[in-house]
């Protein structure tokens, strides 16, 4: 009885639900291994054996021996994974956001590419001689991020004073971002000359600025990459979740989102929370672009923006397989980084292209969007074998009725059940 | 039960022992309901007693846990509408189910067209549908865009829709909440001559002059249960409504005489622009409601009393005119300082303004005041105090709900949702009170409660500013009447002094006092 009610926690069912889509997807992503392995003459079965076992396991990988496979705990891969985590959470966050809001925020691209403008500009341009590094750090992150909510608000503004679908306006800021990027470095000054680069902004430690390592350097002794990005990245996530959960104005952002006319009515100001949201959002999607270039060790290839960075379309992934949580995104934007990690070792030990980690990234992010479904299915599984809890989640409940005032009682019932 | 011949058989449809489940509750236990040829059967209950939900099944939108549908002896089963159809069993919705741009014949012969090579036979289908409007006094006009034509109309068509199929069994879904006093009595005589002419009629209602007026029989459900199937000519209101509501109840509202003080609200010459036409849905309004009277809005939907509310509270904005609320001018204020000026706002769509659906009802029940330092600290809400002060208000206005507090608002039942507005403004205790239409859909119980509420609200000193369609509701609960017309205020009346007649007359335009007498 009392594991049966763990399991019918609402919680339990979306935790589960989610790792679900994860095992599935996983499973796909073996199966397509295996596949591609026995039609490729120069793949084979022993080397899908080995794709497979580094799709699941590729983070714990230590490389090859005699061409057979070491796994075990690599700090290098830990620690790039947490690196390479921090931008995908937090446009994970800007889209849990946004949603959670009532909007959907598919321009987490274009508000990353403002960020990354403006806080590779300020780290680069401010000279590091007069004032402090660390204070351009703080300068350069707060700007990227303001230049994030500044993009973010546009289509914000665009919803909540003329009505147009925030889907629309964040599709071309978007593209407006990617060109206007190209612009902004144009002749700047700012693109690195060393050996045969081009198109490519100086990284950040050019000028002496890079994030803190907070410790995590001792932790992860391996890897270039690890950076106090992360811990930054959990805080906000954390401080994200307190808004929205705790706080007036999250209550204001949700009820604006939920019922648009309702949060009027009781006297929300609606166009600015609507505003507000999408600048929330911006400036999440901006301080994790902040957050990666200024970490000092990331180059930016501005010239290939002109198509839009990826970072802001895998935010929806982590997003959505999170179920908008932002705790949970945390997680959920590890195991997306992990999934990355995992892909390039795919290529450096086997014969196998590493794009295969989109694919399975592609069916866990379907899967996703069907959680309600394994979630009401969850919900049969442990019904069945419990006549006396029926629960069934609100959205089948009316969906058939349709009419809010036809609905049964329920309370009615109850009532006289005790009298 | 012996099979008998279908034509001697008395009853045409019954549904016994009929028992539905949803999660949690029984939305229908035991019922059995018998349908006697000929025969207008009210169907009577509460929000939540189980009469949609037994409607559904015998509709074939639900599938019963136990018992079975029965037609001229025969049982049936029924999985979906149009299994329903093929037995000749017909519904009129509370909303109707017309297409807006075509003409009332089209809408009458969609989905049942004759065709020819494909091309529509419209020729036949107009001597028929005239042949049944005449039969049944159905007045139409068949070439009229059903955009055009009053809702009475619409319902007409409705009707006819149903005749047109042959269906014999007609299920009527509260048809009157719509209508007007003339139009309901035009109703009542339609569905009289439809039972002259052999049709069996299942009338859901929860309006019981209209039950007593038109029905051969009643069934009562209260709770899911079956309390019991009456005569019509044996009974009465009060035992109807004692039956329904299972306590003895106040039909009419007990108040005593007004004693009118100061003025709180004052408006002067506001006009609203229409959102639908050039023309503005309220012109020129002039009104003041004092401390402790009920002042009502009267009039049939649609003649600006939407807008005219919408611009009081700031949901829309005025073209013109002055609002002044306890002294001060609020005509340029936004909602939030019109509501912390006095302003109660019970809203007349519940869903689309009084509650945010997927929010909890504790939620709902501090959506005017979590900002209050009461509720909030820095910001941060305090969640004990919202969950005290819900508790504290479930508990005095018997919101009734399946988790209490932490309940989805989305999964309650209407009547309760509507106390937990009315719960919400009321305990707010500011000098004005806007109610809108604050009974509507709700059955007898719920409506004695939110009228000696509001009643209440008047003793203590508060001006209530009454928005009502009902026109019951007016003539019992209003101290004035204004009566709204075409966006006018086109009469006041003394409901002591007045009818029902002569207000429905003033209503449909009929009738108007000029400016000078409405100033005395």
């Amino acid at each position: 009885m009392k594991t049966r009610s763990f399991f019918n926690k609402d919680g339990t069912k979306s935790v589960l639900s989610t790792l679900i889509s994860i095992l599935i997807g996983l499973i796909a992503g073996a199966l397509i291994i295996l596949i591609v392995g026995l039609v490729d003459d120069k793949l084979g079965l022993k080397e899908a054996w080995k794709g497979i076992r580094l799709i699941f396991f590729g983070l714990f990988s230590k490389g090859q021996q005699a061409g057979r496979l070491v796994f075990g705990f690599n700090s290098t891969n830990i620690g790039d994974m947490l690196f390479r985590a921090v931008p995908i959470i937090m446009t994970g966050l800007s889209v849990s956001l946004a949603y959670k809001t009532g909007l959907f925020n598919i321009g987490a691209s274009g508000q990353y590419l403002a960020g990354t403008t403006a806080a590779l500009f300020i780290a680069l341009k401010m000279n590091t001689a007069v004032v402090a590094p660390w204070i351009v750090w703080i300068l350069a992150f707060f700007g990227g991020m303001l230049a994030g909510a500044f993009w973010g608000a546009i289509p914000g503004m665009l919803k909540a004073f003329l009505n147009i679908n925030e889907v629309l306006a964040c599709i071309m800021t978007n593209w407006l971002a990617a060109n206007i990027v190209t612009w902004v470095f144009e002749g700047s000054g700012l693109q690195c000359t060393e050996g045969t680069k081009t198109q490519v902004i100086w990284k950040t430690s050019h000028n002496g600025v890079a994030t803190a390592k907070m410790g995590l350097d001792k932790l992860f002794p391996e890897s270039q990459q690890v950076d106090g990005g992360i811990i930054v990245v959990i805080l906000i996530a954390i401080l994200i979740y307190i808004l929205l959960t705790k706080t007036t104005l999250g209550f204001e952002l949700k009820a604006c989102g939920a019922n648009r006319h309702s949060a009027r009515y009781a006297g929300i100001k609606d166009k600015r929370s609507i505003v507000l949201s999408m600048a929330i959002a911006g400036a999440l999607a901006g301080a994790g672009a902040a957050l990666y270039y200024l970490s000092g060790s990331t180059e930016f290839h501005w010239q290939t923006y002109l198509s839009l960075p990826g970072e802001g379309f895998t935010g929806i992934a982590v997003a959505l397989l999170g179920a908008c949580n932002p705790i949970a995104n945390i997680f959920t934007g590890m195991f997306l980084s992990t999934l990355d990690v995992a892909g390039s070792k795919l290529s450096f030990f086997t014969e196998y292209n590493e794009y295969i980690t989109d694919v399975i990234i592609a069916v866990i992010v379907y899967l996703s969007a069907f959680s309600l479904l394994i979630k009401t299915w969850l919900t049969k599984k442990f019904k069945k074998s419990d006549d006396g809890f029926r629960k069934i989640p609100d959205v089948a409940y009316t969906s058939k009725s349709g009419q809010g005032d036809k609905l049964p009682n329920a309370a009615a019932a109850g009532k006289e059940g005790n009298a | 039960m012996e099979q008998a011949s279908a034509g001697a058989y008395p009853y045409v449809i019954e549904m016994l022992h009929i028992t539905k489940e949803f999660p949690g509750i029984k939305a229908n236990d035991d019922i059995t309901l018998q349908l006697k040829r000929g025969e207008i059967h009210a169907l009577l209950g509460e929000n939540g007693a189980g009469k949609s939900t037994l409607m559904s099944v015998l509709f074939g939108l639900y599938q019963p846990e136990q018992g079975e549908i029965r037609k001229d002896g025969k049982v049936v089963r029924i999985k979906d509408p149009n299994d329903a159809t093929a037995l000749n069993i017909g519904m009129v919705h509370q909303h109707f189910k017309l297409i807006e741009v075509f003409s009332v014949l089209d809408n009458i012969i969609l989905g049942a067209e004759d065709t020819k090579l494909g091309f529509l036979q419209k020729k036949e289908a107009r001597k028929k549908v005239k042949a049944l409007s005449e039969k049944y006094g159905l007045r139409i006009d068949m070439d009229a865009k059903v955009e055009d034509i009053t809702v009475g109309m619409q319902q007409r068509v409705e009707i006819l829709k149903m005749l047109y199929r042959d269906n014999d069994i007609l299920i009527f879904d509260e048809p009157t909440a719509v209508l007007t006093p003339q139009e309901i009595e035009e109703l009542m005589q339609i569905m009289r001559n439809l039972k002259a002419e052999g049709k069996s009629i299942l009338f859901i209602s929860h309006k019981l002059n209209e039950i007593m007026e038109v029905s051969d029989r009643v069934t009562v459900l209260r709770k899911g249960r079956c309390v019991g199937t009456v005569d019509t000519s044996s009974t009465t209101k009060e035992k109807l409504s004692e039956m329904m509501v299972g306590r003895p109840v106040q039909l009419v509202v007990e108040k005593g005489e007004a004693h009118p003080s100061d003025v709180v609200l004052k408006i002067e010459g506001l006009s609203v622009p229409s959102k639908i036409h050039k023309n503005d849905a309220v012109r020129n309004v002039s009104l003041e409601v004092r401390k402790g009277e009920i002042v009502c809005i009267a009039g049939i939907d649609g003649n600006g009393q939407t807008e005219f509310v919408h611009a009081l509270t700031g949901l829309e904005k005025a073209s013109a005119g002055r609002i002044t609320l306890c002294g001060k001018d609020i005509t340029h204020a936004s909602i939030r300082k019109r509501s912390l000026t006095g302003m109660s706002h019970i809203p007349e769509d519940r869903h689309k303004h009084g509650m945010v659906l997927d929010f909890t009802l504790e939620q709902n029940l501090v959506l005017q005041r979590y900002f209050e330092p009461q509720f909030q600290n820095h910001g941060f809400i305090k969640f004990n105090a919202v969950r005290e002060y819900a508790d504290k208000l479930i508990e005095r206005f018997d919101v009734r709900s399946g988790q209490g507090p932490v309940t989805k608002a989305r999964s309650m039942s209407g009547g309760n949702q509507q106390k937990a507005i009315v719960a919400r403004e009321l305990d707010r205790n500011m000098p004005l009170v806007v109610a809108v239409q604050p009974t509507r859909g709700l059955d007898v119980g719920a409506i004695e409660y939110i009228h000696s509420q509001l009643v209440a609200q008047r003793d203590e000193g508060k001006a209530v500013l009454l928005v009502s369609l009902e026109l019951e509701e007016v003539m019992n609960l209003s101290d004035r009447i204004l009566v709204m017309y075409e966006g006018e205020i086109v009469g006041e009346l003394d409901p002591k002094k007045t009818t029902t007649q002569e207000l429905g007359l003033y209503m449909a335009g009929a009738k108007r006092q000029d400016k000078e007498a409405k100033a005395e």
